[in-house]
């Protein structure tokens, strides 16, 4: 065996601060949460929402995070915004599947709605919030991801070990922060 | 890769994925509704905890698995499960970051719940919830990692379109089972 590829002291001394940085934010999204304590005692159907809310619009935005920074050193994409074919067809495709999974969520939450005793036209309106609130989120956390993948790029810095971390982390702050705001609009 | 884009290729082989995410989450969320007692009523600190937790998952095995996925490309790391020296320093490493990670974030989280006006049991209750929780799946999603991204590799999955979001989410979910399971002991 000659010199391995990998050093422990690299992989941990690059990662640990990112990680953290990552976890003071997503640490604020869980005191969304905490904030919100009596409207979850009313409808505990909002914890059910957050993993796939936080987890779909996370998993989504790394695929963009990801096609983006193959594309950005490939030098398909140039690290700015305005017209580029590429890139609003990938934003296009990332709209089309978020459309598509969350739709698919909210016909889930419809019939759980159903499921757990919730009337005909509350269980309509916690569809249509939810649904809302994963537009939104999807909305804020994909800019962020093209800003992210961007600046990381133009900087120098891996986008691979940037801006997959924080996207994750923003994108708890938006789901959290979108639902919660959806919930409150239809009065749970 | 991305020489000319397609969005409809892009769109079904993402969705397909993410409709099986999206099942597998709404499973993780019902975990978490099953914890509702204890967010709620006796353990507020608890919900601090989760979204960070279930993050730094994602995380660390997402850089392990985009790790292993270049080393498998590159020949650094052979297709098979045997404990190389480099799988060694890439697993250890991980297990080490989840630890101290998890650590950290039990830490942080019971001092903003000092702030909030939390008891000195939820204090401690938070940092052993936090810690258990992150050893537990750290090691099984590790492995399971391993496993996985050796499995893509040999199938030829694209590990940005795939084996990426199939893991964050298991790795949500096992997160969100640990979790439940220490909490029925603290």
């Amino acid at each position: 065996m000659t010199m391995t590829a990998y050093s422990m002291k690299r992989i941990l001394g690059e990662s640990y601060p990112v990680l953290i940085l990552c976890a003071i934010l997503s640490l604020s999204a869980g005191l969304i949460l905490h904030s919100q304590l009596e409207s979850i005692k009313t409808l505990p159907l909002i914890l059910v929402m957050v993993p796939p809310i936080n987890g779909i619009n996370n998993n989504v935005c790394s695929i963009l995070g990801s096609r983006l920074t193959s594309a950005l050193h490939i030098g398909t994409i140039e690290p700015k915004f305005g017209k580029q074919a590429i890139l609003r067809k990938n934003i296009q495709a990332t709209w089309i599947m978020s459309l598509g999974v969350f739709i698919f969520t909210s016909v889930i939450f419809f019939a759980l709605s159903l499921i757990s005793g919730i009337n005909l036209l509350k269980s309509l309106t916690i569809m249509i919030a939810f649904f809302l609130a994963s537009m939104a989120a999807i909305g804020v956390t994909m800019f962020c991801t093209i800003w992210l993948a961007f600046t990381s790029f133009s900087k120098g810095l891996d986008p691979d070990n940037v801006v997959i971390p924080i996207v994750t982390s923003i994108g708890d702050i938006a789901g959290v922060t979108c639902l919660i705001i959806a919930m409150k609009i239809i009065g749970v | 890769m991305p020489q000319s884009v397609n969005v409809r290729a892009i769109v079904i082989q993402g969705l397909s994925v993410l409709i099986l995410c999206a099942i597998i989450e709404i499973l993780t969320g019902n975990v978490m509704e099953g914890m509702q007692e204890r967010i709620t009523v006796t353990l507020p600190g608890l919900i601090l905890v989760i979204p960070p937790l279930l993050d730094l998952r994602g995380n660390v095995n997402g850089a392990l698995a985009s790790r292993l996925g270049t080393a498998l490309h590159t020949g650094i790391v052979e297709p098979k499960l045997s404990m190389t020296d480099e799988l060694k320093i890439n697993v250890v490493s991980s297990l080490i970051l989840s630890l101290a990670a998890s650590a950290t974030i039990g830490v942080i989280a019971s001092l903003i719940g000092l702030l909030f006006g939390m008891s000195i049991i939820n204090f401690v209750a938070l940092i052993i919830i936090s810690v258990a929780a992150g050893f537990i799946s750290g090691i099984i999603l590790t492995a399971l990692t391993v496993v996985i991204s050796i499995f893509a590799y040999i199938r030829g999955w694209d590990p940005d379109n795939i084996t990426a979001p199939l893991m964050a989410t298991i790795g949500d979910l096992i997160t969100m089972i640990s979790i439940f399971i220490v909490v029925l002991f603290v």
